[in-house]
């Protein structure tokens, strides 16, 4: 038998750990690459999942690969990829660091910087959080308390931060943060059940299966108020509770609301290093600045430069169930392709 | 003559103001017009993205179009980059040019604002003078004010400014040629030929109004006494 | 046009010429605060050695005619152009301007020239026929407050005062306003940008004073161009004023610190007028809250005489503050003339009598 090819993962969120899994169990070498001491990305910080409240553990369980022909590099990020007789060469930092047959990108997620979006005031007004805040403050079991120590009684949550927005260079939707944002407010909801929560939205974008009963059961059973419109600005008052300016689109009229914290959904952008990565091989960003497929419909999992693949979330914002079903997509297209090539 | 449709379009600033709106309502949520009036920005664009010619004829001869207070604080919010303020501008502007602007209250407001900052940017120079800063029409001003404007020449002395006088300096003369260019510019540029449609339409509505001399001519003390009284219907 | 992403954060670093200025005079400032344009010309030539041009040539932009719609956007721009053709003739390419909505519009037409080169084209066409002139656009636009920042540690240095409660010790809490033309339409243009505008506050904390945030302090004063200037719709004006009161009360600020002329103008007579038909006032006293500008301010600070740069012409009075930072000032030379000689003073100063 010839000596099994080799892949390299960049990236050991879900997708890359999902991808290796399947392509180990396939036959192959496998070499994932994370940049942190830890894989599993950002399903490390959250606490539950939507739309079943499952816990990111569970998931991180299940996929966690277990082979010997799979090697996990931590700590290692790797900067730029060259095209090599036919081979991979993968860089970190200038220090050659591996070869591949094939190469899977799955540098997943970066979340919007929210004090860029300066009229929000996050970083500037304590009582102003992100929903990965949130997320980790859910996780650690504690309860959602405003700067003061006081828990609040009105949390107002903003939905499009960084997203759809000329502004801020992001265009496009980031596609999971609707649903977070039901999510949290649920969570919000039952952890502190006195408390109001508001949703301001702009449109609700609940694609996924079994989101709307989310949206539903947030409206029955949680009174959680939707109100179409944009956040425009936020203040702090003096007691350092927060003022907030919108307008209720579907009346028409501009709103001033009072809010003990506000909770601010934060897009999702791709990982910084991916610019680096596209030199010196055909490799191409689209206008969102995440990899670009060979085909939108037909090759999702397949970048512009032969013999490179990608799963997950890199290609566009995934949830935990698209990015693992992009991963298992993207093992048979690195599969077709070395198999392919032996012929 | 053209559809309204295409002589918004005809203005740059509608380039520069309009892209595309997704009613998200930013603009409205720190309009301090929309806090003041039934006034409601991002319907606007809204209404003038339709491209539809009756609602935006709408628009040209109603109240709205002139409740604008010009902060631009809906410029920098928009997510999309549009400018309400600046496609209020188009509006206005072609409303004045098509005569919409005397069926509304507000619009016809126009007449007093060209009598007044019109007037005096030719006659000295300046959006404003203290000697156009009576103290029957600015009560606001309070007693100070008072004390300047009937002491003026001492007061602006003793500040070193030089009102009326030749030369540099605050509130200097400012010479007959520069105001003669001033002048120009204006029949050059389009600005005599706005204040003409002001001026013509404003008259048709006085004497539609009735409110005219004996010979029949348009009275236009009585009309700016009018515009100065006249009772919102709102 | 550019967009607010991380990598075009330090265009809020303007740049701001460092001399060799040519002057653009604003209508309201020369109008109500002749004293403050006249202290600002003086602090920059005696004080801190720059020159500027005071050209008795150029006149208004035209800019509340162009935003109350009497004026049309090509006259405006080519009565801009004239000023421009003016900075040309005497050899400046740094204008300073002292008005706020100059300012905006200023950069309105350079922005539109910029995207539509016809635009520019047909307002050099307009501009020579009707004076012969030409222009260049100027190197660098400021307005005049942004000098006043970029001088700002310099004037800490030679100024005998501070923005400093001489009794307590304490710095004095001060609010800022910034006029909406300023950092609204362009906030690249304005230190700070937009959001959190640091071109006054940068000067409070380098004088010494503490900046006070306020939940509104970014709504407009309420000017509204039409809605000042037509009798009837005044209210709009007074109704946004008030809320911009109501906001700051609560933080007790011991001035009011302006960067455009109308925005002084209207804040210290906005407090009277509420005052007349309130019966109360936003400050503990009977006075009103103090409202200074820029230039007014750093006057103060480098001791100039308080009635030589026009402070008795606000209708609120300086003067409770100017104890506080331990301003000598003589009460009976407030209303004197130019001679030397007493004038009969107002009826009342202050807010409610
Ligand atoms: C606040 C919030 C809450 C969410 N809640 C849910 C939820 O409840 N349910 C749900 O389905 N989804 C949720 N999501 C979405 C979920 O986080 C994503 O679906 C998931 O993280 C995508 O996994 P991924 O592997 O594609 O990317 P990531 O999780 O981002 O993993 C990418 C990994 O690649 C590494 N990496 C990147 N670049 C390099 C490089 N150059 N070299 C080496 N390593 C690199 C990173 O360190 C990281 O470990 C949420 C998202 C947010 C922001
Ligand atoms: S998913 Fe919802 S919150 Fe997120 S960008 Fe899209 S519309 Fe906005
Ligand atoms: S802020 Fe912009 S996109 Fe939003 S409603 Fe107003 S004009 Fe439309
Ligand atoms: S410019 Fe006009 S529409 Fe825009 S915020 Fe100001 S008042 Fe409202």
């Amino acid at each position: 038998m010839t000596k099994k090819k080799h892949i390299a993962i960049i990236g050991g969120g879900i997708a890359g750990l999902e991808a290796g899994s399947v392509l180990t169990r396939q036959g192959y070498k496998v070499t994932i690459i994370e940049k942190e001491n830890k894989t599993g990305g950002l399903l490390n910080h959250w606490s539950s999942l939507f739309p079943d409240f499952s816990l990111p553990g569970e998931v991180l369980a299940r996929i966690q690969p277990e082979n010997p022909d799979l090697t996990l590099i931590h700590n290692t990020c790797i900067e730029s990829i060259k095209k090599e007789n036919g081979r991979f060469e993968l860089f970190d930092k200038r220090h050659l660091k591996l070869y591949a047959d094939a190469l899977l990108l799955a540098t997943g997620l970066s979340v919007f910087d929210a004090s860029l979006k300066e009229e929000y005031g996050y970083g500037l007004f304590i009582n102003v959080i992100t929903s990965s805040d949130f997320e980790r403050i859910h996780k650690a079991g504690q309860k959602l308390l405003t700067a003061q120590g006081d828990p609040p009684k009105r949390v107002a949550i903003i939905h499009c931060v960084g997203s759809r927005d000329a502004k801020v260079g992001n265009g496009y939707c980031s596609k999971v943060c609707c649903i977070t944002g039901v999510k949290q407010a649920i969570a919000i909801s039952r952890m502190l059940p006195e408390c109001e929560v508001f949703n301001f939205y702009m449109d609700l974008r609940l694609y996924g299966s079994k989101y709307d009963a989310l949206y539903l059961e947030a409206q029955k059973r949680h009174q959680i108020q939707f109100i179409r419109g944009r956040l425009s600005e936020v203040s702090e008052n003096q007691d350092q509770s927060l003022q907030l300016k919108a307008e209720d689109t579907l009346q028409g009229r501009p709103l001033r609301m009072q809010a003990d914290m506000i909770l601010l959904l934060t897009g999702l952008e791709a990982a910084r290093q991916n610019e680096n990565l596209c030199k010196n091989n055909h490799l191409e960003l689209d206008e969102n600045r995440f990899f670009k497929s060979e085909n939108m419909q037909y090759h999702r999992n397949c970048s512009r430069q032969e013999g490179i693949f990608m799963a997950g979330s890199c290609i566009c914002p995934m949830s935990v169930n698209e990015t693992l079903d992009s991963a298992r997509s993207a093992a048979i297209e690195v599969d077709n392709y070395l198999t392919q090539k032996e012929r | 003559m053209k559809m309204v449709v295409q002589q918004l379009a005809d203005d740059v600033r509608l380039k520069e103001g309009m892209n595309a709106c997704m009613n998200c309502g930013i603009c409205t949520a720190v309009c301090p017009a929309a806090e003041y009036f039934e006034y409601d920005p991002r319907s606007i664009v809204v209404a003038v993205q339709s491209g539809n010619e009756e609602k935006i004829q709408q628009l040209l001869t109603s109240d709205t179009i002139w409740m604008c207070g010009q902060c631009m604080s809906c410029k920098t919010r928009c997510p999309r980059s549009n400018c309400p303020g600046i496609i209020i501008n188009v509006l206005r502007k072609v409303s004045q040019a098509t005569g919409a602007f005397v069926q509304s209250r507000l619009g016809r407001q126009q007449y007093l604002i060209m009598k007044t900052i019109g007037a005096n940017l030719l006659r000295y120079g300046y959006c404003i003078h203290p000697s156009a800063v009576d103290i029957q029409n600015h009560p606001e001003q309070g007693p100070v004010w008072e004390w300047v404007y009937s002491n003026r020449e001492e007061v602006y002395e003793r500040l070193g400014a030089n009102l009326d006088r030749e030369g540099p300096g605050a509130m200097r003369k400012i010479a007959t040629n520069d105001l003669l260019e001033l002048a120009v510019i204006f029949e050059q540029s389009g600005g005599t030929v706005l204040w003409q449609s002001i001026e013509t339409h404003s008259k048709n509505k006085a004497i539609e109004l009735g409110l005219v001399d004996s010979q029949g001519n348009p009275c236009m003390d009585l009309y700016t006494n009018y515009l100065l009284n006249e009772d919102p219907e709102f | 046009m550019k967009t607010l992403n991380s990598d075009n954060q330090q265009l809020f670093d303007k740049e701001i010429a460092g001399d060799d200025y040519y002057y653009l005079r604003s209508c309201i400032r020369q109008n109500f605060f002749p004293g403050a344009e006249k202290v600002f010309l003086d602090i920059l030539t005696q004080k801190l050695g720059r020159k500027i041009i005071d050209d008795e040539h150029h006149t208004t932009c035209s800019g509340i005619g162009y935003h109350t719609d009497i004026v049309p956007f090509d006259t405006f721009q080519a009565i801009i152009a004239r000023q421009f053709a003016l900075m040309k003739e005497k050899g400046a390419v740094n204008a300073v301007v002292s008005c706020i909505t100059s300012f905006g519009g200023y950069h309105e037409v350079l922005e539109t020239w910029k995207e539509f080169p016809e635009e520019k084209r047909k307002a050099q066409e307009n501009l020579k026929k009707a004076t012969g002139r030409d222009f260049d656009v100027p190197k660098n636009i400021a307005h005049a407050c942004d000098i006043i920042y970029k001088y700002r540690h310099e004037i800490a240095r030679l100024a005998p005062y501070k923005l400093v409660n001489t009794h307590t010790g304490e710095p004095l809490r001060v609010v800022d306003h910034v006029g909406c033309h300023y950092a609204k339409i362009f906030p690249d243009k304005a230190v700070g940008g937009a959001e959190k505008t640091t071109v006054l506050t940068a000067m409070i904390e380098a004088w010494g004073g503490q900046p006070v945030n306020y939940p509104e302090r970014r709504h407009c004063c309420g000017f509204g161009f039409r809605h000042y200037l037509v009798k009837p719709n005044r209210s709009y004006s007074i109704s946004n004023a008030r809320k911009k009161f109501e906001s700051m009360q609560p933080y007790r600020p011991d001035l009011i610190l302006t960067n455009c002329p109308g925005c002084n103008m209207f804040l210290d007579r906005w407090q009277y007028a509420l005052a007349q038909i309130e019966g109360k006032t936003y400050s503990d006293d009977k006075n009103g809250i103090p409202v200074l500008s820029y230039e007014e301010l750093a006057g103060l600070l480098l001791g100039y005489d308080p009635w030589h740069i026009g402070l008795q012409m606000h209708q609120v009075d300086l003067e409770p503050l100017l104890k506080r930072m331990g301003i000598a000032y003589s009460a009976e030379a407030k209303y004197r003339n130019a001679k030397g000689i007493p004038m009969t003073p107002p009826k009342f100063t202050g807010c409610l009598e």
